[in-house]
């Protein structure tokens, strides 16, 4: 199970590149500390370069390059809203997955109960084995 | 954006549901939000909406380099947006779909055709694209046009290959594997070819001037420069190209990589760009 963090400092000295925000914790979130513990493992496969898993309480971001975190952020939310709103319009049932690949980058983003999830990766790297890794 | 082009890419799309019924809305559009093409299935509304929503995220992507394909998977349908030279391909289809079908169409067939109007619209444009590479800057200036081209309406130039002139045979195609020259002396747009092969040019062609040569990489990147006989007589020179340091940047090759080259041959009525 995975503890998360309340003080700033204990934060700042554990991780480097990583950020954790958390604001509660007495809520257990099991899915969430299921999803952190799969998105842990994936982020030493070769060609992923950073993750986001956030939920309406926590988020975890860990990037290789952390001058990018914002930037990152702020892509993924936006994917996020308008995928949801191109699924609503277009009848494509529950949204899934959505893949956006640019010219060296890709990110994977999947929605897990209340969880949001983006991996970013290299556009070599294989995204299919990283979504059955997040569904076990 | 001409009545032609978009008639063109509407007919591909058309099709698409001939080729693969799983396929169940298709349309494209420029990022400025004109729909260029659609199927009769999606309403403008939609269509609207999806454009407005891929801009806002496509306004965030700096990060990973632009947008090239965006895909959704929805628990019935997936949707998938490809981006083709500023164009995007929109296209919604079942899960059950043949993947492979679909990433053909959209990922090949239609940026194929997209690609052969753009050309065909250059070309009617009075634009003759010759050199893929347009660094190098051309050995001859363009001579001026006859008297009998001035003198008649404007044509277009796809009309030149049915000129009077007799045919000329096709331009051999020869491989060389390129060496690198450099000095003072060397002029930065010409490379040198092996005497025996420029003999038989001129075997072929006769009294015809060959004073250029079409060199393509195997990675599909091609010029069109002047040429010189190889300096040295020795038998090292066959199979050699030799190539100063402009050329190998402007076809984004290196020493020892195999060219093939063909010598460019102008038929009347062509211009060199």
């Amino acid at each position: 199970m995975l503890k998360q963090k309340t003080s700033a400092d204990e934060a700042e000295t554990a991780l480097t590149n990583q950020v954790a925000i958390t604001t509660t914790i007495e809520d257990e979130n099991s899915a969430f500390a299921s999803l952190s513990a799969s998105l842990a493992e994936i982020r030493k496969l070769k060609g992923v370069i950073g993750y986001i898993l956030r939920s309406n309480t926590s988020a975890i971001l860990d990037f290789t390059e952390p001058n990018k975190i914002t930037e990152n952020a702020i892509l993924t939310s936006q994917i996020h809203d308008s995928c949801q709103e191109i699924t609503k319009q277009f009848n494509l049932g529950e949204m899934e997955s959505v893949l956006v690949e640019g010219e060296n980058i890709k990110v994977l983003c999947m929605s897990i109960g209340e969880n949001n999830i983006s991996v970013f990766m290299e556009k070599n790297a294989t995204h299919s084995w990283i979504i059955k890794r997040i569904l076990i | 954006m001409t009545e032609n082009y978009s008639t063109a890419l509407q007919t591909i799309i058309n099709e698409f549901k001939n080729i693969t019924p799983e396929i169940t809305n298709t349309f494209m559009f420029k990022k400025d939000g004109e729909i260029i093409a659609s199927t009769e299935t999606t309403s403008e509304d939609q269509n609207k909406k999806l454009i407005t929503a891929f801009n806002d995220i496509a306004d965030q992507a700096e990060t990973l380099g632009g947008i090239e394909t965006l895909t959704i998977q929805g628990a019935d349908s997936q949707l998938s947006i490809t981006s083709m030279n500023n164009r995007y391909l929109v296209n919604v289809s079942s899960r059950v779909t043949d993947e492979k079908m679909v990433k053909t169409l959209t990922s090949v067939i239609v940026p194929t055709v997209v690609k052969l109007v753009d050309q065909i619209s250059e070309l009617s444009g009075n634009e003759l694209p010759q050199a893929k590479n347009p660094e190098l800057k051309p050995i001859e200036e363009i001579g001026l046009p006859d008297k009998q081209t001035t003198q008649s309406e404007p044509i277009p130039e796809m009309s030149a290959s049915f000129s009077s002139e007799p045919m000329l045979p096709e331009p051999p195609v020869n491989q060389f594997m390129i060496e690198k020259i450099g000095g003072l002396l060397v002029p930065c747009d010409i490379v040198r070819v092996d005497r025996e092969v420029i003999a038989k040019w001129h075997d072929i062609y006769g009294d015809k001037e060959i004073t250029q040569v079409h060199i393509e990489t195997l990675e599909g990147k091609a010029i069109i420069c002047g040429f010189k006989p190889i300096k040295e007589t020795s038998c090292n020179a066959k199979g050699i190209i030799q190539f100063p340091e402009k050329v190998l940047q402007a076809l984004q090759t290196s020493k020892g990589k195999l060219v093939i080259v063909k010598p460019e041959i102008t038929r009347q009525g062509e211009n060199k760009c």
